[in-house]
């Protein structure tokens, strides 16, 4: 029986993590929704996560990346549009115009518009920026770029910043035999992340795997005539054949603010629960939109995967007439540096002073296995615990393996608003070969609980 | 049977563009979806079939099946009337996962113009080829 009524129109701008999950959800919801996914990207449906990792060659090749290839367009009946960009929107009439790789424009009608524009790098104002040869990696094509470089014989690197990517990415440079520095502007390594006290053990373990950490070096100037040949931090001259930006990424707004679709207070796109902005019949997601803190309540811009795909899927119900609300975000985040697995969900220490929460922390080192069993490798844990309340607000793991999953233990019980005494109590699974018999989360809040006697 | 990135390809079907292979069984045809269309789907939870006496219309849907992340339209790869349905698919939707060539199975279809149509569907080396061009 064909639907007596138009079909629903819903287009979604981006189609990666964020936007793909926004047009499945969308399709989920409404059999029959006209859903148009457009991209100024060459590759859509991939992981901008697993770019490191081609780079180091643990993954062969940058097309691997793609998770959604064009059939799964075809199954779910998702019209995509490659190398197509946006121009406009125009939130009174509904429309967005678009203009593609063979010059061709067109407008197309909403009655949802779903902004999933994601980050760019950001390039702070340092002199010589202007100039040939500073890399970042944000797409596949900025990584081609760099493994192309890294193909003809580049035997150097200095990345700027020492955020998830940049430190991923040096390493990935340093197994395919570069000479690494990586050039940071704040005291420790993965500020965002961790607190100075667990950045060290991951630093100490980066040097001794050959990566050249200089940290409260700000990157001062790109020297070099047309090309850069070396930069200049904290008055020291790095030469290097291949220079990497890791700054970070700043939410691309651009598109949103011409057409008037508000921001918030971090400069990402301000969303209610249910990832509309405050324009009707607009939703944002992604590295582009803000949502609330699950502790603090304020909004912030994580620019997480695992974020972004959790926002996506609740504005593609909406999108698409169904009812779903973004429960918030904890910033959980893991990694793989060498040898050693970091992790962290909630606020740092450092994060919780800047909110003026007052908080009691625990740190417990254990082993992963039974101590005496073999190949038992270190883990550490710290809690960070709010004072009045004793609800843990944030926890960092450190370790040989078997991070993850403590991480979204701990993730969960932020979640359920768990207390550190509830947490020393828990009942937790014990054989020699996989874990001790303590398991070291309990132990860092019975450390917790000692604090606040 | 070969596999080709992972995918199951049998001999002995015909396919179609839209992920579906028919099996012709003396003047019946049996219907279901590939390997790799369940696979992009992942976990199957639900199928909506036709009953009986339905008519289908090559390239024209006839159902859905939906998984926890995707749904997606079934397409005719043929022309007929169904005879029959897999009631087992109904109850257990999982066994197009475990089975999609076999068990898996959704219609028996009477077809109505199967000649002809099986000009518009691939054989086995054709669809061999097709699962290596989605594969790059």
């Amino acid at each position: 029986m064909k639907a007596s009524i138009v079909a629903r129109r819903i287009i979604v701008i981006g189609a990666n993590a964020s936007g793909v999950e926004a047009a499945s959800a969308a399709r989920k919801k409404d059999h029959t929704a006209e859903i148009n996914l457009i991209t100024q990207e060459k590759t859509a449906g991939y992981s901008r996560c697993g770019l490191p990792f081609v780079i180091g060659g643990q993954i062969p090749a940058f097309k691997d990346l793609v998770v959604y290839p064009q059939a799964y367009f075809q199954m779910l009946k998702l019209t995509l549009k490659t190398e197509t960009k946006v121009t406009a929107i125009n939130t009174k009439e509904k429309t967005v115009s678009t203009l593609d790789k063979a010059g061709a424009t067109e407008t197309l009608q909403y009655d949802s518009l779903v902004i999933a524009t994601g980050a760019d790098s950001f390039m702070p104002p340092i002199k010589g920026r202007e100039k040939q040869g500073i890399y970042s990696l944000r797409g596949i094509e900025d990584g081609e770029k760099i493994a192309e470089v890294v193909k003809n014989g580049a035997k150097s690197a200095v990345i700027m910043g020492a955020g998830l990517i940049g430190l991923e990415t040096g390493v990935g440079l340093i197994e395919r035999g570069l000479k690494v520095t990586v050039v940071e502007m704040l005291p420790q390594i993965l500020p965002q992340m961790l607190d100075a006290d667990m950045a060290k053990m991951v630093q100490e373990h980066l040097q001794e795997k050959g990566m050249s950490i200089l940290t409260s070096k700000a990157v001062e100037e790109f020297a070099g005539d047309d090309k850069v040949t070396a930069v200049i931090a904290g008055g020291e001259r790095i030469e290097a054949d291949l220079f990497i930006s890791a700054f970070g990424v700043r939410a691309n707004t651009k598109l949103a603010v011409e057409a008037g679709v508000p921001l918030g207070e971090t400069r990402a796109i301000k969303t209610n629960g249910r990832m509309e902005t405050d324009t009707k019949d607009v939703y944002a997601i992604g590295d582009c939109a803000e949502s609330p803190s699950i502790i603090t309540h304020k909004p912030m811009c994580a620019q997480l995967g695992t974020v972004a795909v959790r926002q996506g899927k609740v504005a593609g119900a909406n999108a698409a007439g169904d009812y779903s609300q973004f429960t918030g975000i904890l910033a959980s985040a893991v990694t793989r540096l060498f040898e050693i697995e970091a992790g962290a969900t909630g606020m740092t220490e450092n994060a919780a002073a800047r909110a003026r929460i007052e908080v009691i922390t625990g740190a417990i080192s254990s082993k992963t296995k039974a101590d005496y069993y073999p190949n038992a490798k270190p883990i550490k844990v710290k809690l960070v615990v709010e004072k009045e309340s004793q609800r843990i607000i944030g926890a960092q793991i450190i370790g040989g393996e078997e991070v993850t999953q403590r991480i979204n233990a701990l993730s969960f019980a932020i979640q359920k608003n768990m207390t550190v005494r509830e947490l020393a109590k828990a009942d937790t699974a014990y054989a020699p070969p996989l874990c001790e018999t303590w398991e070291p989360m309990v132990l860092a809040a019975e450390m917790v609980l000692m604090k606040l006697r | 049977m070969v596999k080709v990135d992972g995918y199951e390809v049998p001999e002995g079907f015909y396919y179609s563009n839209d992920f579906e292979w028919i099996k012709i069984e003396g003047d019946k045809v049996r219907m279901g979806v590939t390997d790799y269309a369940q696979k992009q789907l992942r976990e199957i939870v639900y199928a909506e079939l036709p009953t009986a006496g339905a008519q289908l219309k090559q390239n024209e849907p006839y159902g859905t099946v939906e998984s926890v992340k995707a749904v997606s339209d079934l397409i005719s790869a043929i022309s007929g009337t169904v005879e029959e349905v897999n009631e087992e698919v109904l109850s257990k939707p999982e066994l197009l996962n475990e089975d999609p060539f076999a068990k898996g199975w959704l219609l028996i279809v009477k077809p109505s113009n199967l000649e002809a149509e099986l000009a518009n569907l691939m054989d086995f080396n054709k669809a061999v080829e097709w699962h290596q061009n989605q594969a790059k």
